[in-house]
């Protein structure tokens, strides 16, 4: 399967992840997600996951200046951001263990 | 002497594309999201060689792409106009007009509709009882009197209609009528829908049997191959739960065959697994290895240290 329609759906928990673990405004935290090894993340769906994101309580954002161009809009994870990557975290961890399973043996009774 | 216009950056002509791209989308949302893009954009442009598009794609796929990320879809509706225009032009819409003739053409309909609510708004505010077996015709006496009491409203809602049309505008009493009918309406079509329904309440349970013994999943498990870390099957591993329950498999049905662990009291241990079956005739298990054909994985975690035996 291709790699970039996995990605679509899981997106939302990667993003959460990455301004978890620090502030980011929208280039920065493109930059975390490719650095992490997610190379092929399209940059507007970053900067529409954010927005998303954000609209939806989970992300706070704040407005810093920037000496290089325009302002930065930073963004910090909030309570239910919080929340909601908690449980990607467990419903990914149950996902992919039942698909490793899946994927890695195949049973056939033979006796 | 020539002076420098202003030459659009590379970014700034990529972003107007992008906003063109998202005309559709509420001016506030719009701006958030463009705003979002355009520091983001001086970023790309500064750290890549070769022009913004040719990272990106072309802007009104990226802005296509950003929609669908930040869960927006483009309204379809054109420009928001004010509430006048709005009503003036759906007035003179060809779509208007016909609808409002056929609608006319229609108006018989909203009689016999106006004979049946005047009885059935008269009945409810009578307390009367309702047919039991046609619950929407009052019983004036009795359900066939009242059936022919809607008969006659309905004919002569309709003789009103029609000495009605040929004016211009509604006589008054009419008009009255019609507006004290209208706020009947309500109480009338609650009545209906409730009378509609059955008055015997239908539920309906849906039990699974749980399945006796072992299950995965809802469906038995009648064996189990219990394999080590390095790959081996292992032989009678005998299984409890937590709460320290066996987990015993096959202990109604008495069968000759079956290799049952005992101990040296002779109890019979039915949670050893996997089950064995005995060659019949004999007390030899052909073989003893088979198992199903499963690739163990090769675990990497360091094992924890070998726990004493209880005995």
């Amino acid at each position: 399967m291709d790699r970039s329609q996995l990605l679509r759906g899981t997106l939302d928990a990667a993003a959460l992840a990455v301004v978890a673990e620090q502030d980011g405004y929208g280039y920065d935290v493109l930059r975390r997600l490719r650095a992490a090894g997610l190379t092929d993340v399209g940059d507007a769906s970053v900067y529409g996951t954010l927005r998303r994101l954000y609209r939806a309580g989970a992300l706070t954002s704040y407005v810093e200046p920037s000496d290089e161009g325009p302002h930065r809009r930073y963004y910090g994870i909030t309570s239910r951001g919080r929340a909601q990557l908690a449980e990607a975290r467990t419903a990914w961890a149950e996902f992919s263990q039942t698909l490793s399973t899946l994927l890695e043996t195949d049973v056939e009774v033979t006796a | 002497m020539t002076t420098a216009a202003h030459v659009p950056s590379d970014v700034e002509t990529y972003l107007a594309r992008v906003r063109a791209a998202l005309s559709d989308v509420p001016a506030e949302e719009r701006d958030d999201l463009l705003a979002e893009v355009e520091a983001s954009l001086h970023e790309t442009a500064s750290e890549t060689e070769g022009s913004v598009a040719a990272q990106l794609g072309p802007p009104e796929d990226f802005a296509a792409e950003l929609l669908s990320a930040a869960g927006l879809h483009p309204s379809t509706e054109p420009p928001a106009a004010g509430l006048r225009e709005t009503i003036e032009r759906l007035a003179g819409s060809r779509q208007v007009t016909t609808s409002l003739r056929f609608l006319r053409e229609l108006a018989p309909i909203s009689w016999a509709v106006r004979g049946y609510v005047a009885v059935a708004a008269l009945a409810l505010a009578a307390n009367a009882s309702w047919s039991t077996s046609h619950g929407a015709v009052p019983r004036i006496g009795n359900a066939k009197l009242g059936a022919a009491a809607i008969f006659v409203a309905v004919a002569a809602s309709i003789a009103l209609g029609l000495w009605n049309r040929g004016v211009a505008r509604t006589r008054l009493p009419l008009a009255v009528l019609n507006i004290v009918l209208l706020a009947t309406l309500v109480p009338v079509a609650v009545h209906l829908s409730h009378r509609a329904q059955p008055e015997v309440a239908t539920r309906v349970f849906i039990q699974t049997e749980p399945v006796p013994g072992l299950a995965y999943n809802g469906a038995p498990v009648d064996n189990i191959y219990p394999y080590s870390r390095d790959g081996r099957l292992l032989h009678d591993v005998l299984l409890y739960t937590a709460a320290g329950t066996p987990l015993n498999v096959g202990t109604t049905a008495y069968d000759p065959y079956r290799r049952i662990l005992a101990t040296k009291t002779g109890r019979l241990v039915y949670n050893a697994f996997p089950v064995r079956y005995y060659e019949p005739g004999t007390k030899m298990v052909l073989r003893p290895g088979a198992g199903p054909k499963v690739k163990v994985p090769h675990i990497a975690t360091p094992p924890l240290p070998a726990p004493k035996p209880k005995r």
